[in-house]
C-alpha cells in the first residue's frame, strides 16, 4: 500500500465511522432530556434570520433548563435541541426533517426559518404525526391545509401590512390611496402581497405599481425609478432582511420621495443601526416589540427579555428571536399539561394552549395559527444620530404618534 | 471473455438484491437511498455529455426542473383545476383518491419524460453548435432562466411555490410513501444504467467520443455530428425529466429556484459527482455519486455552517489528487484490470532509455 491508498482507506473508514456513530439513534426522551429537532438556515440567503431563530431557541432552552426544566409525571426534564443546517433550501429542509424523525428519533419538532421551508417540512411532520411548534412560517396557506400537528406562535403573513394600508387611508381622509408595491418572489412576501391586495379592495385603493423582485435581491432601482415617476401615496416593500436593507439603501441613494414607506423585517435587518437616519420614518410590521406589556415568569417583560438577550448575544432581539423563544415556552406548557410524552397527548395539549408569554398571548386557531395576538407597526424615529423603533399602531400599545407624511429628502438634514 | 461476464453477473445481481432489500434493512435511511438513486441517475446522464461527448453542460438542471413541474402539474391538473390548487399560495386543498394519485403520477412521469426530451431537441438544435466554454456558459444561463421564468408563472404557484399532492391518506402505513418513491427511483436507476451500458457497447458511444476528441475530424469522416449531439442530449433530458418528476413528489414542495431549477446545488452536484468518480467511464459517476452522497450526509452535519467550505476543499482535493476522478486514478494504477495490455518489454525499454 502506498501513501495515497492509505490516505484513501483512512478516508473511507472515517466516513464509515461517522455513519455508524450517526445511525445510533437518540430517543425522543433520553435520560433527563427531552430532545427536540430543528432544521435551521445557518447558511444561504436566510442565514441571518436563521441565526436569530436559533439564538431565540437557545436562549429559551437555557432559561427553562436553569429554572427547573419541564416537569412531567413528577420528574424534571431538560430541553435539548438537535440542529441541522438546511442551507435555506426547501429540498434540504424536507430531507433533514425526515432524518431528524427517522434517524435521530426526534418526536417533537421546532420550526425552521421562513414560510417556504416550513411548507416543505410540514408534510413530513404531518406524515409521521410529529407535533411541530413553529415560530417563523407565517404564510397563510400553511393554515388552510388542514395540518393537525402544526402550531404557529405568530400571526399569518397576510396580516403584516394590512394595518399600514388602513393607516394610509385614514391619513388620506378615508379615501382610497395609490399604492406602489414590490415583493420578493418567495412564499412569505407573496403572502404579504395577498394581504395588501385584500386591503386595497376593502378600502377602494388603487395599486399602481405591482413589481416582483428576485430572490436574494440586491437591486430594486427599476421599481424605485417608476415610483419616482408616478408618485404613489404608499410604497410597500417586503423581501426579508435583504429586501429591507436594499430598499432603504436605494431609496436614500436615489432620493425617492414617498409620503409613506411600509416594510417588513426592519428589526431583523437592524435597519436603525445599519442605516441610521436614512431609515427614519420607515414603517415596519412586526410580530413583537419589547415595549409591549406582556409578561411571563421565565423572561419577565419584553424589556427584560431584550436586556438579557442583548447581554447574551450582543444585539437587540428582533421579533424572530422573541417568537422562537416563545415556541419553547409553548412546548414546555404543553408537556406539563399533557403530563406525558405521548405524541398525541402532547398534540392535544397544544390544541388547548391558552397562555401569556413575554411575546404575547398564544392561542391556536383551528388551522394552527396564533389567533390571540395582533400584529404591530413601528416607525423608525431618530434623535440626532440615535435611531429607535417606536410602536405607532395599534393604539393600545402605541408609544408614539405616527409621523406622516415623510418629509422630502431635500428637507431632511 | 465469458469469465468477466460471469463476474459482472454476480456483481449486478448482488447490487440488485442489495437495492431490493436496502429499504427494509436500512429503513431509517430510505429517503437518503432514494436521493442516492436520483443523484446517480443525474451523474450518469451528465456523463454522456460531459464525459463522453466533451460538452460540459450546466443545462441538465433545466430538464430536471421541467420534469418536476410537469409531473406535479399533470398529477393535479388531471383531476382538479390547477389554477385553484396554486391560487394564493395553495390555500385550497383537493384530496386525491389513491387511484387518482397513482394514475396522476404515472401520466405525470410520462409527460415529465417526453416534454423535456423534446425541449432538449429544440434547444440543442439552437445551441449545440457552440463549443467549449461558450457552450458551458450558454447552458449555465438555461437553468437560471428556467428558475426565473417559473417563478413568474401564476398557474404553477409562481414565487409561492407549488405543493405537490400529498400521498393518499387511505394508505395508513407510514413507510409506504418512502418505499414507493424508493422503488420508483430504483427502477429509474436500473433503467438508466442499462441504457447507458447499452450505449457504452454501441457505435453511438464511439461517435460521441469522436466528437469529444476532434469534432472537425469526426465531421470530415462523414459523421453528422449535430445529429448525434442532439440525440445524446435528448437521452439525458429523458432521464433528468423523470428524476425531477420523482423528486418533486418526494419533496412535496416545489420552489422555482431552490428546488426545481436548483442550478446552484443539483446542477453543480451532478457535474462534481461525475468528475469525482471519473468522467468518461461507466462506473465513475456511480461511484462518484455514492461517495459524494456519503460525504455529504455523513460529514456535513458535523461542521454546521462550514459545509460549503468543506465542499470547496473537497473539490480542490479532487482536482489535485484525482484529476481523472477515482476511476481514472484506478485505471492508471491497475491498467490490466481495465483490459489494457502493457508490453513489459516496451515499458522497460523506455525506462532504460531515460
Amino acid at each position: 500500500m502506498n501513501k495515497l491508498t492509505k490516505l484513501f482507506v483512512t478516508f473511507i473508514s472515517a466516513i464509515t465511522l461517522a455513519l455508524v456513530s450517526f445511525s445510533s439513534s437518540f430517543a425522543k426522551v433520553e435520560g433527563d432530556y427531552i430532545v427536540l429537532g430543528s432544521a435551521i438556515s445557518l447558511t444561504g440567503k436566510y442565514s441571518s434570520n436563521g441565526v436569530h431563530t436559533q439564538n431565540g431557541y437557545n436562549m429559551a432552552v437555557e432559561r427553562i433548563n436553569k429554572m427547573g426544566g419541564v416537569e412531567v409525571q413528577g420528574k424534571k426534564y431538560k430541553f435539548e435541541i438537535i440542529y441541522y443546517d438546511d442551507e435555506s433550501n426547501p429540498k434540504r429542509a424536507a430531507q433533514l426533517a425526515e432524518r431528524l424523525i427517522k434517524q435521530d428519533g426526534v418526536h417533537y419538532m421546532l420550526g425552521p426559518y421562513s414560510s417556504g421551508l416550513t411548507k416543505a417540512i410540514a408534510p413530513v411532520t404531518e406524515k409521521y404525526k410529529i407535533p411541530m411548534v413553529e415560530a417563523n412560517g407565517a404564510s397563510r396557506s400553511l393554515f388552510t391545509k388542514g395540518y393537525k400537528y402544526l402550531f404557529a406562535v405568530l400571526s399569518p403573513a397576510n396580516q403584516y401590512l394590512e394595518v399600514a394600508i388602513d393607516l394610509a387611508v385614514e391619513k388620506n381622509g378615508g379615501k382610497g390611496v395609490k399604492i406602489a408595491q414590490a415583493f420578493e418572489q418567495d412564499a412569505f412576501s407573496q403572502d404579504v402581497r395577498l394581504g395588501i391586495l385584500d386591503a386595497a379592495k376593502r378600502t377602494g385603493s388603487e395599486i399602481i405599481i405591482d413589481d416582483k423582485l428576485p430572490k436574494e435581491l440586491n437591486d430594486m432601482a427599476a421599481t424605485l425609478a417608476k415610483v419616482k415617476a408616478v408618485k404613489p401615496d404608499v410604497l410597500v416593500v417586503s423581501g426579508h432582511t435583504k429586501g429591507a436593507l436594499t430598499a432603504i439603501r436605494q431609496i436614500s441613494e436615489m432620493k425617492v420621495d414617498v409620503p409613506m414607506l411600509a416594510m417588513t423585517h426592519c428589526d431583523a435587518a437592524k435597519l436603525s443601526k445599519q442605516h441610521g437616519k436614512k431609515s427614519e420614518f420607515a414603517l415596519c410590521a412586526s410580530q413583537w416589540h419589547k415595549n409591549l406589556s406582556y409578561k411571563d415568569k421565565f423572561f419577565g417583560t419584553g424589556k427584560k427579555y431584550a436586556k438579557d438577550f442583548q447581554k447574551e448575544f450582543g444585539y437587540d432581539p428582533p421579533y424572530q428571536s422573541a417568537e422562537s423563544s416563545a415556541a419553547l415556552l409553548v412546548f414546555k406548557d404543553a408537556f406539563e399539561r399533557a403530563n406525558s410524552f405521548d405524541r398525541d397527548a402532547v398534540r392535544d395539549a397544544l390544541v388547548d394552549t391558552e397562555m401569556q408569554t413575554f411575546y404575547g398571548n398564544i392561542k391556536f386557531g383551528p388551522g394552527g395559527q396564533n389567533v390571540a395576538k395582533p400584529m404591530i407597526l413601528f416607525q423608525v424615529r431618530c434623535k440626532g444620530d440615535d435611531c429607535e423603533n417606536r410602536v405607532v399602531a395599534p393604539t393600545k400599545w402605541a408609544s408614539d404618534k405616527f409621523y406622516h407624511p415623510i418629509p422630502k429628502w431635500s428637507e431632511r438634514s | 471473455m465469458s469469465k468477466i461476464k460471469q463476474k459482472d453477473l454476480i456483481l449486478y445481481s448482488a447490487l440488485i438484491i442489495f437495492g431490493l432489500f436496502a429499504p427494509f434493512i436500512f429503513s431509517a435511511f430510505k429517503v437518503q437511498l432514494t436521493y442516492l438513486c436520483i443523484l446517480i441517475v443525474l451523474a450518469m446522464t451528465w456523463n454522456l455529455q460531459g464525459g463522453e461527448m466533451g460538452y460540459n453542460t450546466f443545462g441538465n438542471i433545466l430538464f430536471y426542473g421541467l420534469g418536476m413541474y410537469l409531473c406535479a402539474s399533470v398529477q393535479v391538473g388531471m383531476f382538479f383545476p390547477l389554477a385553484e390548487w396554486t391560487e394564493s399560495g395553495g390555500e385550497k386543498t383537493f384530496v386525491h383518491t389513491t387511484a387518482q394519485y397513482f394514475q396522476g403520477m404515472g401520466v405525470g412521469l410520462l409527460v415529465a419524460a417526453i416534454v423535456p426530451t423534446i425541449v432538449a431537441g429544440a434547444i440543442g438544435y439552437a445551441i449545440l453548435g457552440l463549443r467549449g466554454h461558450y457552450f458551458a456558459i450558454c447552458t449555465l444561463g438555461l437553468g437560471i432562466a428556467g428558475g426565473e421564468i417559473a417563478g413568474g408563472i401564476e398557474i404553477i404557484g409562481a414565487g409561492q411555490g407549488f405543493t405537490t399532492p400529498p400521498f393518499p391518506a387511505e394508505i395508513v402505513d407510514n413507510e409506504a410513501r418512502g418505499e414507493f418513491f424508493y422503488f420508483l427511483s430504483f427502477v429509474l436507476l436500473i433503467a438508466a444504467f442499462v441504457f447507458v451500458k447499452y450505449i457504452y457497447g454501441s457505435r453511438f458511444k464511439l461517435i460521441l467520443n469522436a466528437i469529444r476528441d476532434n469534432e472537425d475530424k469526426a465531421e470530415a469522416m462523414g459523421i453528422q455530428t449535430m445529429k448525434y449531439k442532439i440525440t445524446g442530449w435528448m437521452c439525458s433530458a429523458f432521464f433528468c425529466g423523470l428524476a425531477g418528476g420523482i423528486m418533486g413528489g418526494l419533496i412535496g414542495y416545489i420552489d422555482s429556484t431552490d428546488v426545481a431549477f436548483d442550478g446552484r446545488e443539483m446542477g453543480v452536484f451532478m457535474v462534481l459527482m461525475a468528475i469525482l468518480g471519473g468522467k468518461g467511464t461507466l462506473w465513475g459517476p456511480v461511484i462518484g455519486a455514492t461517495l459524494f452522497h456519503i460525504f455529504k450526509e455523513g460529514l456535513w452535519t458535523l461542521i454546521l455552517g462550514w459545509q460549503y467550505v468543506a465542499l470547496g476543499v473537497l473539490i480542490v482535493v479532487i482536482v489535485i489528487y484525482f484529476p481523472e476522478g477515482l476511476m481514472g486514478w484506478l485505471r492508471e494504477k491497475y491498467p490490466e484490470r481495465f483490459g489494457e495490455v502493457i508490453d513489459e518489454k516496451d515499458r522497460k525499454a523506455s525506462v532504460e532509455l531515460k
